[in-house]
């Protein structure tokens, strides 16, 4: 088959390089917003997804994954008595400050039972997970590590006023929009969360005035003295999640009813809820959904323009040759196809380097700045129905100018 | 049998608020396999008429039939299947596809008439062959002297074999020896394949190609029609 499309296009090989790259740019434009996207949302989420736990027991006032009230450890002991309930194991989430080499860092703590089932810290191995039984250690996010300022396990820092020892590295937990990760386990956390909490509050009354004196308690270098090891949980000790496996056979929903009616101020969740919930709470309620899909807009609109002004070009100087198909007997249909299969292959031909563009960069992003641009063959499906759609439609400008095209002008000398 | 045959062609363009006359009146009628020459002044309303005849221009009045068919009551979109399945054009500018090589020029007119398959190849360029131009296939026409581009364009009008030829001073870019082998090829492959042929030209050199000449002067056809003698 002769295509005249094709040749057409090729005929002028620089301006169609020109153009490839611009489609190219705006399809790397929409790859990278989107897949920053997809990347920062199942970031927020990654911890929920490595777990086993069927359902996760929340506060009732949750807000999202991170955004929660912790409830007694208590209730953790009443969930196992739950009927259905094979596995009821607590999470605790809290904030602090790692100090290593005298800088400090704002950290996001997990405490979780080493030797339970229930919950992982993304990729990493048993015998990392089994060192957390020792006092006041913990695993960090590599992507973590400069933060940190860690060189390797067994370096030691600060959380708060207690020493930490990096035991082992994770991989895929963090989330772009919280603190730095750290893991450790039940015991050490409530210790390093609870570390450091006094304050007082100093007033004086004199001349009728009430002057007071707030008078916090610096995280300071215990140095050498003696530390103590962290005091096991007791029934009132804050946990934030309880993770629950139901019995073999259990009906999910109906476990998630009995759990909430036993344990008051509870709001169960099953993992794809906790992760929706929490996925469109970053989407939606931060304007971080929107921003990015502007930016994807943009791109769309930038390749639109590029490729309805290559093919309006390509179209008005060779208004000639249409003429000539349609003196020759080709149908409209015939003429339009000649450009719909330009911007089909402006389409191909910009997506391919586009998409290459991305994963290249995403590589490298993802590498040096811990910053994942998600490219799923969905989304890579996704992106290519946008170009197609994106340069099928700015071939309309082309075809409304070829239609008002007059064979009577092939007369013409 | 008349092949190409008009009645009272009338055609007038407005320009602003003025109308002009262009044709007045004109009826025509050519037989089935003639070779048929059209000439008159500049401005005289040649193409105009030929535009018309060919279903391209939609007359101001009066009727036209080609191969039996009345056309001036078609469709747009009937008129243009019309041209496909029945017409081969050739133009002054010859109107080559300038990205496409000689072959694929032709390769595309049969296309375009639906042909399909791998035997285009192979008859695209036996109409080359029978042009003349079988070591050129490969060229694109600007690679291609001017009787060469104007050769590759009768070949692509004599491509899916129509009964009808139309050009448009197929010579008026062409030196004169040029343009008289040019006209010769045509007569001759035209006969050959049983064309009926109406071409316009200014050219006095190629008459003695025609089986009859008509002369369009301010749009009406001069009394008579010249019937050249000798030919053959
Ligand atoms: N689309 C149009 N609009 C207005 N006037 C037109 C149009 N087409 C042709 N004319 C006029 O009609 C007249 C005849 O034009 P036409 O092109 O048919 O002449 P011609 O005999 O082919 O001339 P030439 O030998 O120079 O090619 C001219 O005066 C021209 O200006
Ligand atoms: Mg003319």
């Amino acid at each position: 088959m002769v295509s005249l499309a094709r040749k057409n296009l090729l005929k002028d090989l620089p301006r169609f390089l020109v153009a490839q790259a611009g489609i190219m740019f705006a399809v790397s434009l929409v790859t990278i917003q989107t897949g920053i996207l997809k990347g920062f949302t199942r970031s927020t989420t990654l911890l929920i997804d490595s777990s086993a736990a069927d359902i996760w027991v929340a506060s009732e006032n949750i807000v999202n994954f991170e955004l929660t009230e912790p409830f007694p450890y208590v209730q953790v002991q009443r969930a196992q008595q739950i009927e259905g309930v094979a596995l009821a194991e607590a999470l605790t989430i809290g904030s602090g400050r790692w100090y290593s080499d005298g800088k400090l860092t704002t950290l996001r703590v997990f405490g979780f039972d080493p030797n339970g089932q229930l919950f992982r810290p993304g990729k990493v191995s048993d015998t990392a997970i089994k060192a957390l039984n020792a006092p006041y250690s913990a695993l960090i996010d590599r992507t973590n590590q400069r933060s940190f300022r860690i060189d390797g396990v067994g370096d030691m820092a600060r959380i708060r006023q207690l020493p930490v020892m990096v035991v082992g590295f994770a991989r895929d937990t963090q989330s772009l929009v919280s603190s730095k990760f750290v893991f450790t386990s039940l015991v050490n956390a409530n210790a390093y969360i609870s570390s450091g909490f006094s304050s007082g509050l100093t007033c004086q009354l004199g001349n009728g005035d009430i002057t007071c004196v707030n008078a916090y308690q610096r995280d300071e270098d215990t140095g050498n003295a003696e530390v103590v090891d962290p005091e096991s949980l007791n029934s009132d000790s804050p946990v934030t999640y309880i993770l629950v496996k139901a019995a073999p056979g259990e009906d999910v929903q109906l476990l998630k009813q009995r759990i909430e009616s036993s344990l008051s101020g509870t709001k169960t969740f099953t993992k794809n809820e906790l992760i929706n919930t929490t996925q469109s709470y970053w989407q939606n309620r931060t304007g971080i959904g929107f921003i990015l899909g502007l930016g994807a807009i943009v791109g769309v609109l930038v390749g639109m323009v590029v490729v309805a002004q290559i093919l309006y070009t390509s179209v008005s100087e060779n208004l000639r040759e249409f003429g000539t198909l349609k003196a020759m007997g080709a149908s409209d249909w015939d003429i339009y196809s000649v450009i719909l299969e330009q911007s089909l292959w402006m389409a191909v031909l910009g997506y391919l380097p586009g998409l290459l563009l991305c994963w290249s960069v995403g590589t490298w992003t993802a590498a040096t700045q811990g910053i994942v641009v998600l490219i799923t063959p969905i989304s890579a499906v996704g992106v290519f129905g946008i170009t197609v759609v994106m340069c099928v439609g700015s071939a309309v400008f082309a075809i409304q100018k070829v239609t008002r095209v007059d064979p009577g002008i092939v007369f013409k000398a | 049998m008349v092949a190409i045959a008009a009645q009272n062609i009338q055609m007038s363009f407005m320009s602003g608020t003025t109308e002009t006359k262009v044709l007045k009146g004109i009826d025509l009628a050519i037989p089935s396999g003639q070779i048929r020459l059209m000439m008159g002044p500049s401005g005289s309303g040649k193409t105009t008429l030929l535009s018309i005849l060919a279903g391209i221009l939609t007359p101001t009045a009066g009727q036209v039939q080609l191969l039996g068919q009345e056309i001036t009551t078609l469709s747009r979109k009937e008129l243009t299947g019309f041209r496909r399945d029945h017409i081969g054009f050739i133009f002054q500018s010859f109107n080559l596809f300038p990205a496409l090589t000689a072959l694929e020029n032709i390769e595309l007119a049969l296309q375009l008439k639906g042909y399909k398959g791998p035997g285009n190849k192979e008859q695209a360029f036996d109409l080359l062959k029978q042009v003349g131009l079988g070591d050129r296939a490969n060229n694109l026409p600007a690679d291609l002297s001017g009787g060469q581009k104007q050769r590759v364009a009768i070949a692509r009008a004599l491509a899916g074999e129509p009964e009808l030829i139309m050009a448009d001073e197929p010579t008026a870019a062409l030196d004169s020896a040029t343009g008289h082998d040019v006209i010769e090829l045509m007569q001759y492959l035209a006969k050959n394949k049983g064309c009926t042929v109406l071409i316009i030209t200014h050219d006095p050199r190629i008459t003695d190609a025609a089986d009859e000449i008509t002369y369009l002067e301010d749009g009406i056809l001069a009394k008579q029609s010249s019937l050249v003698s000798g030919f053959h």
